[in-house]
């Protein structure tokens, strides 16, 4: 049976930078697989990572990581945390097996031990070829790779990966992603995506939390935040839709403006019709309706109130 | 062959955690400042002054008339490790300039920091690459000359009233070694560059002897030494191996009350600037 203990428990978090508040009354667990979390630059997200790092102390509430409280034992919680961070991080001069056994050294791994495992992470994030290398030569997608491998070479229990896609071309970030998705699910590690890419979360993420300023906006399985609640509808009009919309949302819809027309989310019970029928009524003709599934970028996108 | 599908073995066997957590930082420095054959070349060219007192004692004990030019005394240390501080400075500008500056420009500090590591660990491991270096370059030829001494003329030295001549060559080494070691590091944490820390460096040394060089003779301020970290730490030394010398004649007091202050101002500033968050307000 699978153990449902919260790896991670945040209760009522405040934390502030100075005057400036960055995480306000946060609450959520963090379970065992796959989480995102998801928001805007600025929401809070690496701050919720700092804190549970211990970096930052809460000005109100707890975080408990492991049963334990990251604030009074820190050194215990990050040696159960590997952390990839956003921005470039190595340590000059060295090659990325040096820097990855290093790494594996300073979580308390022995020295034999960490040195036999940088070179088994570093084949199995693709560096194997390229290990003996400085790292200050690498392309972005080899630094976002050995950033990687020096999160996991002391195989932790928890993995806190910042925008792990941040700089890569396509073909980098879908193999930094499959790469992402196959420590989650065949590895069996947990992991907290960091990410304002919406499609990076859905792609890995079983679970998501939406910060939206600093409080959570959603939280919860991405498939019941995105399964059949609403029905979703991509429509185009001829002629002013303002009156048509206006009755929608009379009705209980919710709408936003795209590319190419509106994405109209009916209410539970509503269909199609409805929308004909509002066009009918205010003289407007559907020149386009196609039936979607809500996203988790709809999800979001109501949840920061778009 | 996609790269994920490549081996991951979970590491299950979980070692304690280890009780000297600087030591890494301190060994891996160290192994990458040693592998530059420059900073060897130094390492090697400062024990050039240990070479002729050595010969110097060597001389006196042969041709004692000697001994009037080259006197043989416990002076003759406290004299050695005068010196012996100008090569701290420089194996400093080379080897700890960038221990702080190059972790912080490449971010390296988030990689310690997010570790089972506290600041304090950070700061002794890498404190302790410029305190081996320096005292590499004191503590031991210090001691060897001591040893030389001994050996080569034991009726001039090994006597119960010379016996203070050993711990005074550690109390200087070590006070020497710790202050500029501290300050390196101090001004290595303010910036990105090693390359501007290490001019800071410098500049801050020679800069506060030469403002005590024109105070002093310009002025005749004998106060002008407590400016200069050098004659502070050129005080206690004659304080510690009653060398006679007219511009620092101070006592050792205030000389050593500035180099405490100035230790604890930079492990002030380590504490400020070693930090996995920065605040910006």
């Amino acid at each position: 049976m699978a153990d449902e203990t919260p790896l991670v428990e945040i209760r009522d978090l405040a934390v502030s930078y100075g005057p400036v508040q960055a995480l306000s009354g946060v609450s959520g667990v963090f379970r065992r697989g796959p989480t995102g979390l998801l928001g805007p630059n600025g929401a809070g997200k690496t701050t919720l990572l700092k804190t549970l790092l211990g970096f930052l102390s809460p000005d109100r509430g707890r975080m408990i990581a492991f049963g334990l409280d990251p604030t009074r034992e820190p050194l215990e919680v990050r040696r159960r945390l590997g952390y990839m961070p956003e921005q470039d991080c190595h340590v000059p001069g060295m090659t990325a097996s040096a820097f990855v056994a290093f790494a594996g050294e300073l979580s308390g791994l022995p020295r034999d031990e960490a040195i036999s495992r940088a070179h088994e992470v570093l084949y199995y994030v693709g560096l194997g070829e390229a290990r003996y290398r400085n790292v200050e030569t690498y392309s972005t997608g080899m630094k976002q790779r050995v950033k990687l491998a020096q999160a996991l070479v002391h195989d932790p229990d928890l993995l806190l990966l910042d925008e792990p896609t941040n700089g890569l071309d396509p073909q980098g970030r879908e193999e930094m992603l499959a790469l992402v998705h196959d420590i989650a699910t065949r590895r069996g590690m947990s992991l907290i995506l960091c990410s304002h890419l919406l499609k990076d979360v859905e792609r890995v993420c079983a679970d998501v939390i939406v910060l939206n300023q600093g409080q959570v906006a959603r939280a919860g399985h991405i498939r019941e935040l995105t399964g059949a609640r609403r029905q979703v509808f991509d429509v185009r009009f001829k002629g002013d839709s303002t009156a048509v919309l206006t009755d929608l949302r009379d009705l209980g819809a919710e709408w936003r403006e795209d590319e190419d027309g509106v994405r109209l989310f009916l209410p539970e019970g509503r269909g199609p019709e409805t929308i004909f029928q509002a066009a009918k009524d205010c003289g407007v003709q559907v020149r386009y309706l196609k039936p979607g599934a809500e996203t988790l970028e709809d999800v979001f996108l109501q949840a920061l109130g778009h | 062959m996609p790269i994920y599908d490549q081996g991951y073995r979970r590491y299950v066997a979980r070692s304690p955690l280890q009780a000297a957590r600087f030591w890494p930082i301190t060994r891996e420095a160290l192994r990458m400042i040693l592998s530059k054959r420059a900073f060897l070349a130094l390492v090697a060219v400062s024990f050039l002054p240990f070479v002729v007192r050595v010969i110097q004692i060597y001389i006196v004990t042969r041709f004692p008339e000697a001994g009037r030019l080259l006197p043989v005394d416990g002076r003759l240390f406290g004299e050695f490790l005068n010196q012996q501080i100008g090569f701290t400075i420089l194996l400093s500008i080379f080897g700890a300039s960038g221990l702080v500056a190059n972790d912080l420009r490449t971010g390296a500090i988030l990689v310690y920091l997010s570790r089972p590591l506290t600041q304090r660990d950070y700061i002794a491991g890498k404190l302790a690459v410029p305190l081996a270096l320096n005292l590499l370059v004191t503590l031991v030829p210090g001691l060897l000359l001591y040893l030389a001494g001994l050996l080569l003329a034991p009726e001039k030295y090994l006597k119960w009233s010379l016996a203070w001549i050993a711990p005074a060559i550690v109390a200087h080494a070590l006070a020497a070694s710790l202050v500029v070691g501290l300050l390196a590091l101090a001004i290595s944490s303010l910036s990105k560059s090693a390359r501007f820390a290490g001019l800071a460096f410098v500049g801050l040394f020679f800069g506060l002897e030469t403002v005590r060089l024109v105070l002093q003779s310009g002025f005749n301020r004998k106060e002008a030494v407590l400016l200069s970290l050098q004659s502070d730490l050129h005080s206690l030394g004659v304080a510690l191996f009653g060398v006679v010398d007219p511009q620092l004649d101070l006592g050792w007091i205030w000389p050593v009350l500035v180099l405490a202050a100035v230790s604890f101002g930079c492990l002030a500033v380590l504490r400020a600037r070693v930090r996995a968050v920065e605040i910006v307000t």
